[in-house]
Order: structure tokens, then sequence, then C-alpha cells
């Protein structure tokens, strides 16, 4: 006879509501057994409709049921006898493999936007894709390989981009969709050795950028002449900036091989303020939707960090799964809860934040360290390897 | 009389023993006895027969002696009884006070039972009876016994008998103590109980026996009783009508008397008959064939009817006793089953013990109370409210004053007084004359003295006179208690624990590495050497496959690869940022690369440096110049970033830079006294430093700040200082071969390992021998690093593992040694 708990089931989907009375349940059941009883609730609740079945996951206590409900309230020392709420939502469902995207070499920066794929290559080139996989164009210019690349504004007709790379320059390009003409606009030169990153403020005026130079230069995004030089020059990382995102339209988060994370003001110029970690961070990736950080380092486990507390650990939770060096993350701009991953051991990992022990999916595919990876399109999971691919997963959120 | 009385006694209570058990054992006893006892003499088993007691034959002998005795008395009396049975009167004047001593036997006897029954341990009961039985048997008898009696004192004084004479008198001089005479033969009598035949019968049987052993001529049951004569209670009661005792008479056969008398008379032998007085005699006589002669006292007795009668039932092996009832009903006593449950008096084990249902109840009642809450135990008592005082009239300043109540330190004590001080010392304790005068001398500096008095030889102790120096001496010791300061010794107690320092947990010393990370791949064959570029980008590594890679760190991507024509045994990074230069050892030429990765600006200045040779315009000595030669790459290796050849003579093992980048240093372990050779970048000259050889160069390092240059031989490191070219130090390792050394950032600190699977730290400050040998490897370390800024030092080593260890160095104070601390060596096991 197993143990009973009292289970009260909440959701936040109107439509997927069930009574509030508390259920009881033997304590060995899984996420799939509460699944099917909240698709006999939901059944039952208008049998005259066809409901179609639902695939739901659990949340208790913060953390997404992944083992029997006994050992998940073990493991967060709940007592067995107290009512559980047990807050249910729509599982994602799984990333579809759509597209490989073969590059000449290594891929090692991408973003997509409104339908275009840019991507980064070692063999100092980029390339533009539409989401179809139908390659646009390959745009020469760069001296070293790419480690950055970014869109910067989106008109119908007019497109801008950055990229930033290891022969110490970023280039804004312009690129005209109808014609399929791209321009250099103007090169950013100061950075005394490799970029590693490249960010745009969400102004779109103003671009950031990072690298082995140690120095956080900010730059215009516009077509002024003053494009030319840096607008500022942040010191203060003391190793390699490997990562910069604009948190609103004057904040910058970077992070870097010295261990730390920092925000600084790119209006005054200074820190505004610093997280000490113990690991390199190789990426990082500022959410807007919760305002959270995620950290990829060198030993397998990406760190969520949260900009905005002061006391508690840094280190909100971390999610391990990868067996190698993770080299990139990247949030969802649509899902509070979900983020990419990318690591040397071949795999893109789709996370959800609150369930810290087990990714959601494992994207494999890629047959060499994955080196970049981006999710800026809600549909499109895309990441890029050493294996001169670029593979892109459609996700299919519920909407 | 006494004497008989006393006698009587004696038998009396061998009687009532005899008597005692009677009832209960005699029929056992006699079915046992029977058997047993019937090859024997007729007169023993009599007696046992008849004295049935708990210790059967103890007792049969005994009082086989004993009645012998009494049947040597009574004989007479029964043998006068017999001879006077006329005076009836007499018998009837005596029997009031025979009444009486009726009263008296029973009391008596009563006394004797008891005492019969604590010592045999028989139901008391049955005694009882038969006690009161004989109360009224024996009134019959009582009338005989005093007759008996009566007639034994007139026969006394009548036969005036030289046996009886005696006796009669005392009698006769005592009657008033024939009762207690009386008594006796009453006592006796009565014990007889069942017997009909009252004492006579007891005495008629002993005679009987007596005759018996006559008649038998058996001489077994006399040396028997002999032997056993001193176990009776009664031997020393004598036979007063022949003291001689219990002896063989025949040894009085030589002689005319038979023993002696009470008063020491001979006791005469009786007038040898010869064989016609016999025949008359038996012709006359007509008691002739019941007339017996008394061995003891040579006299014939004639023995009476009961006598007869017995000797009679023994010949016809039976029941001496007529009366005797040999076919009892049983009574068992002791059941001879086994029972059920026997009797036994062991207490009760605990685990027998059943409580009370009653109490069960209640304490169940109780419980439940206290479950229910109804009933709750007894608060404890609060502690009784003492009123609190206060301290008025005294401030906490009497620290003293309590420490020496509660943390009293005794006074020292003084030195017991020793042989000098004796007031008759031995001679060697005494002053002789110098030092005396030595002493005398110190009178100024009393305390130089050895002993502070002199000591002095007295004849005794009253000599000695009160001691002068007593006031004084009491005088100081109180000076000496009173100002000098006691202080309590503290004794330090430290565990050894405690000395061991205290070592952090390995979660506290992150960042250091945990995972292997990163392979880089690309090199086929084995990789000597890697170097790593200042900033930490790049990497370059030397190969046996001829080529040296340059790789991204963070990606693993290979950059760039140069062919340089020979086994690449080193690769060094030149440390300064504003080169991009590596310094390859290739077989025997060092090459100077220049990757061309990192910063374009420096890239092309480091070329544009090594683009054009410097004038020479010194000139290059015949030694260095055959070791050396500088040569510039030629177009089409230049492409591949070879700037810089230099061409050494022997094969090159290791090439290292000064930390300023403009010093580099070769080591050829063959060259001999030119195996190090010290190039200058900037002026691309060569030194050989060292004239002579001091051993096997393994390997040579620079000092990171100052002018220093270590190098490693195969057993001690050398610590040149170049600016003043001289020696400064030797360090040992205490290994066979070393095989690597290290030094930290800081500059003071060296890690040396060893081919004999040894790492050795040395801080250059503190001595010439290892700070630290650490023996974690279990084969040969063939490499050690230090990191550049976390405390953390590696070591390489055949068995495929790398061993990280935290090693902190702490500067205190500008001018004070290192403190070093020790590691928590993480191990990287890697794979081949």
């Amino acid at each position: 006879m197993a143990v009973q708990v009292e289970v009260r089931f909440v959701t936040k989907r109107r439509q997927f509501a069930v009574p509030d009375t508390p259920f009881t349940v033997p304590s060995n059941v899984g996420s799939r057994e509460l699944n099917s009883l909240i698709n006999e609730l939901l059944k039952g609740r208008d049998p005259d409709k066809h409901c179609r079945e639902v695939d739901f996951d659990f949340l208790v206590c913060g953390e997404v049921l992944r083992v029997p409900l006994s050992d998940h309230l073990e493991e967060h020392s709940i007592s067995s006898e107290v009512t559980v709420d047990v807050e249910y939502f729509e599982r994602v469902p799984a990333p579809e493999p759509r597209d490989c995207l073969l590059h000449d070499d290594w891929v090692s920066a991408v973003q997509v936007k409104n339908g275009w794929i840019l991507s980064g290559c070692y063999d100092n080139t980029l390339h533009l894709w539409t989401t179809k996989g139908k390659h646009q164009l390959t745009i020469p210019g760069h001296t070293g390989p790419i480690k950055a690349v970014t869109w910067v504004t989106h008109n119908d007709t007019l497109v801008t981009f950055v990229s930033a790379s290891h022969d110490q320059t970023a280039m804004l390009w312009e690129w005209n969709v109808s014609t399929n003409a791209v321009e250099c606009i103007h090169v950013c030169r100061g950075h005394e050795r490799a970029l590693e990153c490249v960010g745009v403020s969400s102004c779109q005026s103003r671009m950031a950028t990072g690298g082995w130079d140690t120095h956080l230069k900010i730059w215009s995004a516009g077509k002024s002449y003053f494009a030319q030089t840096p607008l500022m020059t942040l010191k203060g990382h003391k190793e390699a900036i490997s990562a910069v995102q604009w948190t609103d339209s004057s904040e910058i988060c970077t992070a870097s091989w010295d261990h730390t994370l920092r925000l600084w003001d790119a209006e005054i110029g200074g820190i505004k303020t610093e997280i000490v970690g113990n690991k390199s961070f190789f990426d990082a990736s500022w959410s807007p939707l919760n305002g959270l950080l995620i950290t990829a380092s060198a030993d397998k486990h990406i760190r969520l960090y949260d900009p905005r507390s002061t006391e508690g650990s840094l280190v909100k939770s971390t999610f391990t799964s990868h067996t190698q060096w993770v080299q990139s993350v990247r949030w969802s701009t649509t899902e509070d809860h979900q983020f990419v991953s990318g690591s040397y051991d071949q795999q893109v990992k789709l996370w959800d934040s609150r369930s810290p022990k087990a990714p959601l999916f494992d994207l494999k595919g890629h047959d060499g360290k994955v080196l970049c990876c981006d999710w800026s399109e809600p549909e499109l999971i895309v990441s890029g390897g050493s294996d001169n691919t670029l593979r892109i997963f459609q996700s299919k959120q519920h909407k | 009389m006494t004497q008989n009385k006393i006698f009587g006694a004696g038998s009396v209570s061998y009687e009532k023993q005899g008597r005692a058990g009677k009832k209960s054992k005699i029929k056992r006893f006699w079915e046992e006895e029977k058997t047993v006892l019937e090859e024997e003499k007729g007169g023993k088993k009599d007696v046992g027969g008849r004295g049935g007691g708990g210790g059967f034959h103890e007792v049969d002998v005994g009082s086989g002696s004993l009645f012998h005795l009494v049947t040597d008395e009574d004989l007479l009396t029964s043998i006068t009884n017999d001879g006077d049975s006329s005076d009836g009167d007499d018998d009837e004047s005596e029997l009031d006070e025979s009444g009486e001593d009726d009263d008296e036997v029973v009391f008596e006897s009563e006394d004797g039972f008891e005492s019969g029954t604590e010592d045999s341990g028989a139901s008391s009961l049955g005694v009882e009876n038969t006690k009161d039985e004989d109360g009224d048997s024996s009134s019959d008898y009582s009338e005989y016994g005093s007759e008996e009696i009566e007639h034994e004192g007139e026969e006394g004084n009548n036969d005036e008998s030289s046996e009886g004479s005696m006796v009669s008198h005392e009698h006769e001089e005592e009657s008033s103590q024939s009762k207690p005479f009386c008594k006796v033969k009453q006592t006796s009598s009565s014990n007889v109980s069942n017997s009909s035949t009252f004492s006579n019968k007891t005495l008629s049987r002993d005679c009987e026996k007596n005759i018996n052993n006559k008649v038998a001529q058996v001489e077994e049951n006399r040396t028997l009783q002999q032997a056993d004569e001193y176990k009776s209670d009664t031997s020393d009661e004598e036979d007063i009508r022949n003291t001689v005792g219990n002896i063989p008479m025949n040894w009085y056969n030589d002689y005319a008397h038979l023993g002696y008398e009470w008063d020491g008379k001979k006791v005469m032998k009786p007038l040898k008959e010869d064989e016609l007085d016999n025949f008359l005699r038996r012709m006359e006589d007509p008691n002739f064939w019941r007339t017996v002669r008394d061995r003891q006292t040579g006299q014939d007795v004639v023995l009476s009817d009961v006598d007869v009668d017995i000797i009679q039932r023994l010949q016809a092996q039976k029941i001496p006793d007529a009366n005797f009832d040999d076919v009892a009903p049983w009574v068992e006593w002791f059941t001879s089953e086994v029972m059920q449950t026997p009797i036994v008096r062991v207490p009760d084990h605990k685990r027998s013990f059943l409580p009370s249902r009653i109490e069960a109840r209640q304490v169940a009642k109780m419980v439940h109370a206290i479950k229910m809450g109804w009933m709750k135990p007894r608060e404890q008592k609060k502690q009784s409210q003492e009123p609190t005082f206060y301290m008025l009239w005294q401030t906490d300043e009497g620290v003293e004053h309590m420490r020496r109540v509660q943390n009293h330190i005794p006074a020292p004590k003084r030195h017991l007084p020793g042989h000098a001080e004796s007031y008759n010392p031995p001679p060697e304790y005494l002053f002789d004359k110098r030092e005396l005068k030595v002493w005398n001398k110190q009178k100024t500096t009393p305390w130089k003295r050895k002993l502070h008095f002199i000591p002095q030889k007295y004849s005794s102790l009253r000599a000695v006179p009160a001691y002068d120096r007593f006031i004084n001496e009491r005088f100081q010791r109180c000076l000496d208690l009173y100002l000098c300061p006691r202080a309590r010794k503290m004794r330090l107690t430290i565990q050894p624990e405690d000395l061991l320092p205290q070592l952090p947990n390995p979660k506290d010393l992150q960042p250091f590495p945990t995972v292997m990370s990163m392979v880089y791949e690309g090199h086929t064959d084995m990789v000597r050497s890697i170097s790593v570029e200042p900033k930490g980008q790049y990497m370059v590594s030397g190969s046996d496959d001829l080529t040296i890679k340059v790789w991204e760190i963070a990606t693993g991507r290979c950059l760039r690869t140069v062919p340089v024509g020979g086994v690449v045994r080193s690769v060094s990074w030149c440390p300064n940022q504003a080169l991009s230069l590596i310094a390859v050892a290739a077989d025997r030429k060092v090459l100077l690369v220049n990757p061309g990765v990192g910063d374009h600006l420096i890239c092309s200045k480091t070329d544009t440096l090594l683009d054009e040779p410097p004038e020479h315009d010194v000139i290059v000595p015949e030694r260095v110049k055959t070791a050396v030669q500088w040569e510039q790459a030629p177009e089409d290796i230049w492409k591949n970033g070879i700037r810089v050849i230099i061409n050494h003579f022997k094969e090159v093992r290791q090439v290292t830079w000064h930390a300023r980048g403009d010093y580099f240093a070769t080591v050829m372990p063959d060259g001999q006294n030119r195996s190090v050779v010290i190039h200058q970048l900037s002026k691309r000259r060569s030194q050989v430093p060292f004239s002579k050889s001091k051993g096997l160069v393994q390997c040579v390092l620079f000092h990171p700040i100052r002018p220093f240059f270590f190098v490693a031989t195969q057993k001690v490191v050398r610590v040149y200082d170049l600016a003043k070219q001289e020696l400064v130090k030797k360090l040992y390792s205490n290994s066979k071969w070393i095989s690597s050394i290290a030094i930290h950032p800081g500059g003071d600190n060296l890690l040396v390992g060893t081919y004999d699977r040894k790492m050795l730290w040395f801080d250059l400050d503190l001595s010439t021998k290892p700070y630290q040998t650490l023996r974690l490897h279990g084969t040969a370390v063939r490499g050690v690093a230090y990191h550049r800024q976390y405390p953390l030092f590696a070591s390489g080593s055949d068995d495929r593992s790398l061993i990280v260890c935290h090693g902190m160095v702490y500067k205190l104070v500008i001018y004070c040694p290192f403190i070093d601390e020790m590691f928590v060596p993480p191990v990287l096991q890697g794979n081949i």
C-alpha cells in the first residue's frame, strides 16, 4: 500500500483549469500519471466537447517534476502529509530538426531575425540565409574568424547588422534586401586584440563590443561619421570579455574570463554591479522577461544568476547535464523559463529554468563542438558548430 | 557409687541414642545387618541390632566396650538379684522412693529424649509416645530396679566380697544418694522401653555376649574392642573391681593376681581348681552348667534364666529380644519414590513471579490516565526560592582574597634535615679546620655557605642545647613566604592535532581545474612541449611530427601549423607582450617564430624588428662562435613565420625566456661546458656563461624579477647571479635526477620535479634543503608548473596523472620570509 499524498492542481492557463478540490494520489506517481489524471479531469469537465490530449508538465515546489512525487518531496524535504500544490502547464513540445546549412568552416556566430539567418564563419566570411535554408549571400570582408554577429535594424528593404571578428574589428553592414547588395557602412577599429562579442542596444543606436584586450567599447550604430571611433571605452575586466548584452538602453551586461559578470552604465561609463563567480564565463544571456542571467562555463555547468539580488548565494541554481565545456547559452525571447545551451559535447539542450537536474530536450545532430546557438526567433533554435554546419530546430510553442 | 552413677548416665545416653532411631530404623537395619553381620560374631550382631542408630557400626563397637563394662557391674546385681529374691519388705519399703524415682526418671528421660530427638532428627512424636509408654511400663519395673539396688547394697554388705565391699560401703554412706542411683538404674531400665525383661535383659545379654566370647574362644572381637576402646565416650570409666582396664588378661598369666583393686590391693587369682574339684563341682553344683568365669575378676558367675534364654536365642540365630516385632508395619519416613515436585527450599526465581492482578489493573489505569492526559506526572519542585544576598558592604575588589581561598598555592616545602643536622653526625659531616675557615670567611655573604650552620657533635641528645638561631630562622622563613611571590606553574598541553595546519576544504579553494575541458587535436605524433601566450588566448605546441601548432585555447581551433624541420623538444612563447614571438627548439636549431596571431600591430612590429639583423660590432669569441650561429630565416620559410634561426652545435633540449623577453637560454645537455647558452634577442648575441661543466645540465630557468639564473644538474640546482657573475646558492634536491624546475611568479619559491617520483618545494629564502617534499606520484615526475595568479601548482607524471596542488604563498611583511601552506591535491587523470 503506497503512501497517499494530497495534491491540489493549479494552473495559469484558464482553458485547462480543473476544480480546486484536493486529490489524493499515491506518492509514487510520476508526471505521466498526473498527466492522465488531469486529462481525465478535463474530459470530465465538459464531456460533450471533444478535447484533444494535452501533455502537461508539473511544477512542485518551484521545480519541474521529473522523478516520482515522493522522491521529489523528499528532496525538497516536504512532508507528504500536507496538501501539495501542483502547478501544471503545457509541456513544451519537442523541437524538430528542420534544416542543416553547410558552411565551409566552423560556424562560430549566428543570429536569426525576421526570417533571415546571419552566420559567421571561421573562414572570415558572413553568410545570410533564409529560414527556409536558402543561402542568400556570402559576405567576405573580415580578415579573421568571425566570433559574433548581431542584427541591428530591420526595415522592409534595408537591414543592418554587425559582426565582430578576431581581426580586432567590428563591421557594420547594410544589406539591401531587394537588391541583395551588402555594403560595409563602417569598420570599428580600436580594439587591441581579437573581438569576442558584440551587443546592440535596445534602441538600436549603439552597440558594444568586447574582446581579448579586456576593454568594452561602445560604438554608435548609426551611419554617422563618428561611428569610426568608439564612443566610450570601459576598462575594468582583467581578462577577455566573452559576452556582452544590453539590458536596456543604458545598461550593459558583460561576462568575462576573469570570473566576473558586470553591469555597466553606458551613460556614465562605470560599473554598476559586479558578480564574482569562481569559473570563467564563456557566455552569458540576460532575459528581459525575468531579469535573470545564465552563464556558461568550462566545468560543464550552466549557472543562473540574479543580478538584482544582493543577498543569499549568488548562484540561484546550477544546471548540470552537459558533459563538456559549455560555450553558449541563450534565453528564449518569449518563454519565461526556457533557454538553450550549446556545448562542446556536440549537443544543444533546451532547458527549463525550473528543472535544474535535467534539460527538457537534448537537441542532437552536431558532429563537433557547438560553438554558438541562438533562439532570437521563437520558432527557431539554431546552432553552429565545428562540424561546419548550422542546424535549425523548429520549436513549436503553444500560443 | 558416683562412678556408677556417671557410668549409668553414660549408658543412658547411649541407650537413648540407640532408642531414638530404633523404631524408625531398626527394621531396615536389622534386615540389612542380618545378611551382613551373620558371618560376624553373634554378640556383635546383637548389639548392632539393638543400637541401630545413624552411625550403626561406630555405636556398635563403642557400645561393645560399654556393654562390657556394664555387664561386669550389672551382672553382679542380676546375680545377686537372682540369688536373693526374698527381701520383699525391703522392696516395698523402697517402693515409694522408687515411685519418686520414677517421676524423676520420666523427667530425666524427657530431657534425654529431647536431646535424643535433637540428635537423631527423627520425628519427636513417636518418641514422645514411646516415652509415655515407658513411663507406664516402667512403673512395673521400677520396683524391680529399686529392689535390685537395695539388694545390691545389702548384698554388698552381707557378702563382704572383695569387689562388693567397697561399693556397698559407699552405698551405705550415701544412702541418701540411693535416689540418684536408683534414678540411674531406672533410666536405663526405662530406656529399654519395650523390652519386658528390664535391665536384666540388657545385662544378661551382655553377659551372654561375654560368654559367647568365651565359648567361641575368638579373640578377634576383643581386639576389635580394644582397637576401638577410646572411641567410646565412657572410656574413662573404669571397672573399679579391677583397675587394670581392658587388657588381655593373659598378660597376668604368670602372676598370682589378676590386677588391682581401686585402692591398690591386688586382685588375687582364684585358687586353681584341679580336675577333681572341677568334676566334683560339676557333679554337685546344679548351676554348674550356667556358671561362667569372669575373666576380669576371676570369679565364677552363675547366669540367670534370662541370660540363658538370650544365649539360646542367639545360638538359634534368632533376635535376642523375644518381644521384638520384626514384622511390624513399615513406616516410610523418607519415601523411596522420586517425587514429581521435589521438596526443595531453593527460593523462587524472579520469572516465576506472578504480579498481582489487582495491582496490574491499577497500573494500567494509571497508564491510561497518563495517556489521556488526565493525570500528569508530578512536576519537579522548583528550586527553593532562597533569598538572594547582595554584597552591600564588600566590593568586588577582594580578588586576591578570593584567589587565596579558591586558588590556594601551598607554600614550598622545606627540605628534610640530613645527617649534618644530626646532634651526633658522622665525622665526615663535621667541619675540619679548613671548612670552618671558609665558613667563617663567608660571614658577610651567608647565602654562599654550603650549610647555614656548623654541624656539631654532642654526646647525647640530652646534651643538645637550645637552638640559638631558632627565632632568626623562623623570621627568615616568614620573610621567604611573605616576600617571595608564588606563582602557579601552568603547563601547556598541546595536542599533536593542533600543530597540524588547518587544511581548507577543497571547495573553498576554487577555482582549480576539475575536468578535462578540451582536447586539441591535430598533431600526429608525440607532443613534447607546450607554451601559452601571455594573454592566454593562444597556445603553441611542439611535437615530434616536426611541426609546431598554434591553437586558439577557447575553441581548440588550430590557427597555424609551422613545419620546423626537426623534432621539437621545447617551445616557449616570448613573455614580452610587445613581441609576438615563439622560441622553438628543434633538433640543433632554435627558431624564433612569429605566429601572426593576436594584435596585428605587434605582429608587424615584431616582423620589422626581426627583419634587419643589427650590426655586429663585437667580436664573438671562438668558443661561442663554434657553439652558436645566428642566421636570418630565408625567404621560403619566412612566410611560415620563422624569422630567425640559431644553429647550435648540439641538440637543444630546452629553450626558456627571461621574463622581460629579451634574453633566452638554451640547454644542450651534451654540450659539456658549453651546454648552457644565453642569447640576447635585441643584439642577436650569444654567451656561454659557464666555463666549466658542473654536470649534466637538465634545465635552466630565469628568475622572474632578479637577475638570477637557475641551472639544474642531475642532483643540484645552482643559482647564479648574472649581474655579479657568481654562484649565489646551491639547492640540494636530495634526489637522483631532476627532471624539471619551475619558479613561482613571486620569485622566491622553486618547484623541482624529479624522476624519482618526488616533487620538491624550495623556499629560496629559507634553506638550501627542500621546504617540502611531495611524493604524490607513483612514477617519475616529468614536469612541474606554477599558476600565474592562483595559489596552484601542478605536476605531470609518467603515471598519466596530473596533480594540481593548492599551495598558498603568503607575503606577510616585507623582509619576512614567505609562509607557505599546502595543499589539496585534486588529481586529474588523463588517458593516452
